[in-house]
């Protein structure tokens, strides 16, 4: 039935099989597509000196129209154009953020998990001090303590958005480890990293990947709110918090100044949530039809 | 420990036991209290055959398989002593790399509820496959090959290679279970009630798939169970456990037709035969003893209908009554007479 050789090709059509059955997460899928190929060719679309960075008296909040898709803003520069150039810092920086934050936290919350009961203590008290600091008050003092730059704010948003992934795997991996197959495993002979590896993560992929697709909404707030304190992207590089930030106080006046930098976080963040959640229905072989 | 207590079958004196347990000690100790699962047990097993180890709920069978395999949770489970010989080697003292490698490849498992077992993120071959990688240096398509193989020789067709648990039915999982622990053709499997799961069809099913490959292979087998019947069919010697001991032990003729210990007449008695109308089965009365009190005499003396005053206070040690049939009872001790259960004896079953 199955070519023994094509099966691990096979495994992964499968798995894209069932997501594209998913009309939400093909959605979901196709907006982030769109949202990445956008930023990948930023350049051929706009060009950064004159449209993103260079400034004019003369166009000072236009509002929509024929030449300026989504106006321009206070001082004079295209606001499509820079949301753009925009998704070039806010997309990556997100994703490595909560990819840190997901490998470090996960393994964290897994060891803490299976370990001994001080291993379990020593890590999710440290964790819990962590927790205890809002977020957004440890990436400033992180920010602040290590200086402005963009390494430290990734760093930054990493490290705190590591302590909730650690305390979600830590439960899921509790729940597992009690399972008979991880006894089973056991049983015939696989040692405590193979099993946490290979038996016990891969069942608490589900809310791994929830946690992930919702972090990234929060990290790209992050960089908002730090480069709105002058703490992460300084202008006038275009970010879509720092516009959406600077734009609040024309909002009477020129509504679309921040609307459309916050239309474009929405639609990157519901875009991540529906292909997550449809990724997660795609991973779980027990939806296999 | 016992000079009694390593006694072989006869036919195999010769030969040195593959697993011989002695004198085991397990317990459980909780902040509340210490429960004594497992107190001083004895144990053998011959190459190739296959030992029916029978007794009530918490008598302790599965806590002396895990054992063996030192897979017992620790906290809050403990081994507090004796020796586990197997192959010449004391497991109790093995280190965890070394059990590592014995598991799964020289003694497996097969737990009690197949549903749960596997795991269902993987396809079943996957499964066999990761086995026979953790134990045999082979390629991937070696493994894959030899995976198959197991399926096949469990009776599933190979294209189900890369179907996952949930699309097998609870008897197919049994069988993947054990592809799985025979998949790299282990000396001894421990089959932790390997049948208790499934309806009475699957599971004459699984214990005839479970002799043939048992015959085929050459492997030892030590089948935990409460249920007689499948001890008689598979087994060729049979050890009675109660309370956390070996009350009688003997090869299946001798047990089945000359039970001794009053708890193995018990056992027989509340069996109903075919060729007798009865209206109520007669149980053994009374309860398990409670686990987290050691009793100072024998372990079955107050549900014993035999018992005298000797039994309350006295340990009783185990006693050969002829062959390899051996009774952990004062009666048979000859502490004191028991002209009644002689009797009982007398007239077997």
């Amino acid at each position: 039935m199955t070519n023994e050789k094509n099966r691990k090709k096979s495994q992964v059509a499968a798995i894209w099989r069932r997501l594209r059955k998913n009309k939400m997460a093909v959605l979901g899928l196709v907006i982030l597509s769109l949202i990445i190929l956008l930023a990948v060719f930023a350049d051929l679309l706009f060009d950064y000196e004159t449209l993103v960075i260079q400034q004019s008296a003369a166009l000072r909040l236009k509002p929509p129209s024929a030449e300026h898709w989504l106006g321009t803003d206070e001082v004079g520069r295209d606001i499509l154009a820079r949301i753009v150039h925009g998704a070039r810092i806010s997309l990556p920086v997100a994703f490595v953020t909560i990819a840190a934050a997901t490998v470090i936290g996960g393994l964290l919350g897994a060891i803490s998990g299976y370990g001994s009961r001080q291993l379990d203590n020593i890590i999710m008290r440290i964790m819990d001090v962590f927790l205890a600091i809002p977020s957004i008050l440890l990436s400033i003092a992180l920010v602040a303590a290590l200086g402005t730059s963009m390494t430290n704010m990734i760093l930054a948003i990493s490290i705190s958005n590591i302590p909730p992934f650690a305390r979600i795997v830590r439960s899921a991996v509790m729940t597992i480890k009690n399972e008979e197959y991880i006894e089973a495993a056991r049983a015939i002979g696989a040692s405590d990293a193979r099993i946490i590896v290979k038996h016990i993560l891969p069942n608490c992929m589900a809310p791994i990947i929830v946690q992930a697709t919702l972090s990234i909404a929060g990290s790209i707030l992050a960089i908002a709110s730090l480069s709105f304190i002058g703490l992460g992207i300084s202008p006038p590089t275009p970010e879509w918090g720092s516009m959406l930030s600077t734009g609040r106080q024309f909002f009477r006046a020129a509504w679309w100044v921040c609307a459309f930098p916050g239309f474009a976080i929405m639609l990157t963040i519901l875009s991540l949530n529906l292909l997550g959640d449809g990724l997660r229905d795609a991973l779980d072989p027990k939806l296999k039809t | 420990m016992d000079l009694k207590k390593t006694v072989v079958p006869e036919e195999r004196a010769s030969q040195r036991p593959l697993l011989d347990i002695r004198g085991l000690r397990v317990e459980y100790h909780t902040d509340e209290e210490v429960v004594y699962a497992v107190n001083g047990l004895d144990l053998t097993i011959g190459k190739g055959e296959s030992v029916g180890l029978v007794g009530e709920t918490g008598a302790g069978k599965t806590t002396t398989a895990l054992s063996v395999l030192r897979l017992i949770a620790s906290p809050p489970g403990k081994i507090m002593g004796g020796q586990i010989w197997f192959e010449g080697e004391d497991l109790l003292q093995a280190k965890p790399r070394r059990l590592r490698e014995i598991r799964g490849s020289k003694i497996s498992v097969i737990f009690q509820d197949p549903m749960t077992s596997l795991n269902p993120v993987y396809s079943v071959g996957d499964q066999i496959a990761e086995v026979i990688h953790q134990h045999e240096k082979c390629s991937r398509e070696e493994g894959r090959k030899k995976a198959g193989d197991m399926l096949e020789m469990v009776g599933i067709p190979r294209a189900r290679y890369s179907e996952y648990p949930h699309q097998f039915s609870g008897g197919m999982k049994q069988r993947v279970v054990i592809a799985m622990s025979l998949a790299c053709s282990p000396e001894l499997l421990l089959a932790d009630e390997p049948t208790t799961a499934l309806d009475v069809t699957i599971q004459a099913q699984v214990l005839e798939l479970m002799s043939n490959l048992k015959e085929e292979l050459g492997t030892s087998l030590l089948l935990i169970t409460h249920d007689l019947g499948v001890v008689a069919q598979v087994c060729d010697r049979v050890a009675i456990m109660y309370g956390g001991e070996i009350v009688e032990s003997g090869t299946i003729a001798e047990v089945f037709d000359h039970p001794h210990h009053p708890y193995t007449i018990g056992l027989f008695g509340s069996i109903p035969t075919l060729d007798e109308t009865v209206d109520k089965l007669k149980p053994i009365q009374g309860q398990m003893p409670d686990p987290t009190i050691l009793p100072e005499g024998c372990a079955f003396a107050p549900r014993c209908p035999y018992a005298s005053e000797v039994c309350q206070h006295t340990k009783p040690e185990t006693v050969c009554v002829g062959g390899g049939h051996q009774v952990r009872c004062l009666a048979h001790q000859g502490a004191f007479q028991s002209p009644e259960l002689m009797e009982e004896v007398r007239r077997g079953r």
